[in-house]
């Protein structure tokens, strides 16, 4: 990349303060606020996660909930069953979200487009259908974590922040690399990467594994919250679908679209509006329709270009990006 | 294992195919994977539910009434909201239709209540024997009915003009637009004509089943399920499949219990998506 190191390295210590702060502050925080920050926090690991896959990867998925299920369930059992400690459970969450990944991108990654999206929700759907039929793992009405090892409180929501922050630090490598780059173009144009040497599986592989890592963790983090996982709660499709709707809202394939998308939804509409859950449901079907409609590239850039506009800059010309896209690519394509 | 599980499998498939059948439509004309069809199913019950349980009249007299209601509401929602998204991209359509489903299921709340609710039918709950076999009433006049709509859906497309217009359009959209088809008219009518027979879906549905809000979910997937089986645009390949979908499910229910009835199909979903993604019964790839 051509821009110079101190501007590089901004982001991620801007990303480094950002968490520094919330350590500092949690003593300060209400209960309350806190558990409200963990539910934040883990939507939004999880439609950053959604955003590597779909927004940067142009991997439609709607099986979030598969990967969070995955996260929770292996906390669950291992913390309940195994009586493993919670600070290796949490590893392991992760790596059992991007194993399930790794088993289905067999038959996943052979799928383009639509057929992708709904193979993945076929998966989430079957995932809680088994589930349910666990009976080791609780069946139907779940499974409780032993409720004194469970980090709660502020160490929770510390655990949500960096699993966040993870999140948010996968977002801006894949923004900034010539990782990301690659991903990008093969969401624009497979049969173009793959002739320009773009290994165009192992890159799929790759968004899908670090996505679902990701998804997992938070998966582990939701668990801690939940106390019980079941196929209802953690195993839910509206995890899915939330990853989705709040991500498309804020602008799917930009670093901060997820972070104003989950805002926006969690904390305008879902948050104002529990006593009136059809009302709210309306206004998110209702949003995400006009979204698509109206502003296909989200909020977020909207804003962005509003606010330059504003400042008086001169919008920068599609082709003039795409220009300078490219002769900063060319060096880093190298053969995969 | 008996002949009755088997029967009751096939004339169950027999609902499937209904459901397929719109959502194979819709993705062979329009290209257009429709997560909203699942509501529409739900939808031509609850519009049939009216009648039904408002006024006591016989829920297959109003089928053909929640059929007509359906296609007038889908016209619309194709011609002035998906077919323009359709021009812009892949994901745009797909999340719209996502975003119609959850409005449906908050309407359907909102308007209905979250109970789940069924439409009362003498026929409902009997049964008669048939060589032998016992038979659920409702499933046989269910597959007596599927196989009508699929004989006049396969007639349509490929006997009358306007069927050819929509193969024209499937083919070749720009094409068809210049030899002076509407394109943005017949996909509206495509659209319109799945969301009919999703609502005849849906009343048989609600007579032989409860339906609530959210019931759209797994029948929107088992018909994915049916579509992947069957093939894209094949009337009678979404038939075969429905049948094959309803013996798995129903011999499978037999076999481990109840609760997997689900699994199985989304399973033989999942797996034939990945191992044959242009349908079992295809013959040639359309994917």
């Amino acid at each position: 990349m051509s821009a110079p190191l101190p501007r590089r390295l901004a982001p991620g210590a801007t990303l480094l303060l950002v968490v520094a702060v919330c350590f500092v502050a949690t003593p300060q925080l209400s209960g309350g606020s806190l558990d409200l920050g963990v539910t934040i926090l883990c939507y939004l690991a999880i439609a950053q996660a959604w955003n590597v896959l779909a927004g940067f990867a142009g991997q439609m998925s709607l099986g979030a909930a598969a990967f969070v299920a995955t996260g929770g369930y292996t906390t669950a059992l291992l913390m309940a069953r195994a009586s493993v400690s919670w600070i290796w459970a949490l590893p392991c969450a992760a790596l059992a979200a991007a194993a399930l990944a790794a088993l289905l991108s067999v038959p996943l990654l052979r799928l383009r487009g639509d057929y992708f999206a709904v193979g993945t929700l076929a998966i989430s759907i079957a995932t809680q259908a088994l589930i349910s039929n666990w009976q080791w793992a609780g069946g139907a009405s779940g499974l409780t974590l032993p409720i004194s090892e469970v980090p709660s409180g502020g160490r929770l929501f510390q655990l949500a922040v960096v699993v966040a922050a993870i999140g948010a630090a996968v977002t801006l490598y894949v923004r900034q690399s010539a990782f990301g780059l690659r991903l990008a173009a093969i969401r624009d144009n497979e049969p173009a990467a793959a002739g320009l040497g773009v290994a165009v599986f192992r890159h799929r592989l790759a968004a899908l594994l670090l996505s679902s890592a990701i998804t997992g963790l938070a998966g582990a983090v939701i668990a801690f919250q939940f106390i019980v996982v079941s196929p209802d709660g953690i195993a839910s499709v509206n995890w899915s679908l939330n990853a989705v709707l709040m991500t498309v809202v804020g602008g799917a394939g930009t670093v901060f679209g997820p972070v104003l998308g989950v805002m926006v939804v969690y904390y305008g509409l879902t948050r104002e509006l529990q006593d009136q859950q059809t009302f709210s449901e309306v206004i998110e079907g209702v949003l995400l329709i006009a979204i698509v409609r109206f502003t296909p590239q989200g909020a977020w850039p909207v804003l962005c270009s509003l606010a330059r506009r504003l400042a008086g800059v001169r919008p920068v010309k599609p082709a003039e990006r795409a220009g300078s896209a490219t002769s900063t690519a060319e060096p880093s394509l190298e053969i995969v | 294992m008996n002949a009755d599980v088997l029967v009751a499998g096939v004339l169950t498939g027999g609902l499937y195919a209904l459901i397929g059948l719109g959502i194979s439509l819709v993705f062979g004309v329009l290209g257009l994977m429709n997560l909203a069809h699942g509501e529409f199913v739900i939808g031509g019950a609850y519009l049939a539910s009216v009648l039904v349980i408002g006024a006591g009249w016989d829920p297959l007299l109003v089928l053909p009434l929640a059929m007509l209601a359906m296609g007038l509401l889908a016209y619309p929602l194709q011609r002035f909201l998906l077919t323009p998204l359709l021009r812009g991209g892949k994901a745009a359509p797909l999340v719209a239709t996502f975003g119609l489903s959850l409005l449906a299921q908050a309407l359907f709340q909102g308007a209905f209540g979250i109970d789940p609710k069924a439409l009362t039918a003498s026929y409902a709950d009997s049964g008669f024997s048939l060589f032998g076999i016992r038979v659920q009433t409702i499933y046989v006049i269910g597959f007596g009915l599927t196989v009508v709509l699929c004989a006049v859906t396969h007639v349509v497309l490929t006997r009358t003009r306007a069927g050819s217009a929509v193969r024209a359009a499937s083919a070749d959209p720009g094409t068809a637009a210049i030899l002076g088809i509407n394109v943005d008219r017949v996909y509206a009518f495509t659209l319109a004509g799945a969301a009919a027979l999703a609502a005849a879906g849906g009343v048989v549905t609600g007579i032989a089943q409860s339906f609530s809000p959210t019931s759209g979910l797994p029948i929107l997937l088992t018909g994915f399920a049916v579509m992947a089986l069957g093939g894209i645009g094949s009337v009678s390949g979404v038939l075969a499949a429905g049948v094959v979908l309803g013996v798995l499910q129903s011999v499978s229910v037999a076999l481990f219990g109840g609760g997997w009835r689900d699994v199985v199909v989304y399973l033989a979903f999942f797996l034939v998506l990945s191992l044959r993604p242009q349908g079992v019964f295809a013959r040639k790839a359309a994917a």
